[in-house]
């Protein structure tokens, strides 16, 4: 159990196997998305209520669904940093930072459009998800420019692992007084996406397929960037001498 | 070196805290100009803002407390920038580091003193800019409760940044986009405060979630700023 943990540590050995998995990993996604983006957004029946518009929710709530395990993914990756000094955390959570920014931007943005249609508004204060979205999106940027501001790469990941851990704390205690916050201004929230809507479930499988496909493309993006960042660190090794030599 | 040692140990942790509270003051009483600024800095932008919303009376008492809550938010990230700075400079901050007492109370030292020179004059005068914003007087009592509990908090949240950006050169910026959105909560909690005593319900309860928020941010922001700095030091 330990072995496999302190291997997965190094770099080479994450390298090699990602290398093998991610043909799988890419077919996969390229399949999910496909028929989610397809079905989803070409032949869903629309809603009894909104019409087509509910097609944008297949990509917003599977985009806002796979944004949210950022902060938690890179926590963790922190704690590894901070008690292991596994240099492989540091490369992911370096890396996850700006692929979440990215993930809660188009959130915010998807979410904006087709409140621009339903809502009748492009952003409401009074929503606790859109306000604690743009919060973390906030959050993430602050990581990122902590780490472009750090120049030595052990203190840049020390130092990030930590505001990542207190990011995730403060993500929660955001959401909880936004909501709070909400529920005493006494503003209902425009609309409600519980599961017993009478849309069937339809909207439901497809809306699943495209979470499924969005959680592939964040682990597809995330294996490729950090593979990146493993040549570049690690240039001077042998192995990855060889490789560019064999290239 | 065992003499030393041996005075090092007679120090109980109590009278490292207060010394390094002692000095903290006493260096912030030296330079005054560290503490006058921000207190500047936020009766200005505070005078602002009824020149550039709107000089009418009514508006300027809804959103007087918001003002009042934005612009403390503001100086007391400006004053943070000197919390550790000088000592990072002058090398004291190593000592810190290497004293044998827990660095977590050291840090609750330094930043206790930069609260009594930062946050609480800036509590003060807030009665007298919320009169010139038009708060209603109901809500005079929970605004300096709110500002009481909540610049602490923001002290002991901030100094988390400041600590993490310590070795930087130029941080201003960095220090505002890190911490400005983690003092979300102590903002809605501040506000709602206010706002619950203008509407005439009781504001206990909100001051009461500051004080949990107070009471979690001195046990653990200060274990997370001494973290950052053996982080930054080293």
């Amino acid at each position: 159990m330990w072995l496999w943990f302190s291997k997965l540590g190094s770099p080479k050995w994450f390298y090699e196997l990602s290398g093998r998995w991610l043909p799988w990993l890419i077919a996969a996604m390229t399949i999910f998305i496909t028929v989610g983006v397809i079905w989803g957004l070409l032949y869903l029946p629309p809603d009894y209520q909104q019409g087509y518009t509910s097609r944008i929710l297949i990509v917003h709530v599977a985009v806002a669904g796979t944004s949210l395990a950022f902060f938690p993914l890179m926590a963790v990756a922190g704690v590894i940093t901070m008690v292991w000094r596994m240099k492989l955390a540091d490369m992911v959570a370096k890396m996850a930072a700006p692929i979440g920014a990215w993930f809660s931007f188009l959130t915010l943005a998807t979410g904006s459009i087709w409140g621009s249609i339903s809502w009748g508004t492009w952003w409401e204060w009074t929503d606790a998800r859109l306000v604690t979205m743009l919060f973390q999106l906030f959050l993430l940027l602050g990581v990122i420019s902590l780490r472009s501001a750090l120049e030595d790469q052990d203190k840049a990941a020390k130092a990030c692992a930590l505001l990542s851990i207190v990011g995730l704390i403060n993500v929660v205690v955001i959401k909880y007084s936004v909501e709070w916050w909400n529920v005493l201004h006494q503003v209902a929230s425009p609309v409600s996406l519980s599961a017993d809507s009478p849309n069937g479930p339809q909207f439901w499988i497809a809306i699943a397929i495209m979470i499924v496909a969005m959680y592939l493309f964040l682990s597809v993006s995330l294996i490729l960037a950090t593979r990146n960042e493993i040549l570049q660190r690690e240039r001077r090794s042998q192995w990855v001498q060889d490789l560019v030599r064999q290239s | 070196m065992t003499i030393e040692q041996s005075t090092i140990k007679q120090t109980t942790m109590a009278a490292a805290f207060i010394a390094t509270l002692k000095r903290d003051l006493l260096i912030s009483f030296k330079k005054k100009n560290d503490v006058v600024n921000p207190f500047m800095f936020f009766v200005i932008v505070v005078s602002l803002f009824p020149i550039g919303i709107s000089p009418d009376s009514d508006r300027l008492s809804e959103i007087a407390a918001g003002v009042i809550w934005i612009s403390v938010l503001l100086a007391s990230m400006l004053s943070m920038d000197n919390l550790y700075r000088s000592d990072y400079e002058d090398g004291s901050l190593e000592q810190l580091l290497l004293s044998p007492h827990p660095l977590f109370f050291m840090v609750l030292a330094k930043n206790l003193s930069h609260w009594l020179v930062s946050g609480l004059p800036v509590v003060l005068i807030s009665p007298l800019l919320a009169y010139m914003l038009n708060l209603p007087q109901a809500a005079y009592f929970t605004l300096i409760c709110s500002l009481l509990i909540g610049t602490p908090i923001m002290s002991l949240v901030g100094s988390i940044a400041v600590a993490l950006t310590v070795g930087l050169g130029s941080r201003g910026l960095i220090l505002a986009v890190i911490t400005l959105p983690m003092s979300v909560p102590v903002l809605i909690f501040g506000t709602l405060s206010v706002q619950a005593s203008l509407n005439n319900t009781s504001p206990a309860g909100y001051l009461a979630l500051m004080l949990a928020m107070l009471a979690v941010a001195v046990s653990l922001a200060p274990l997370a700023s001494a973290t950052a700095l053996r982080i930054s030091v080293n």
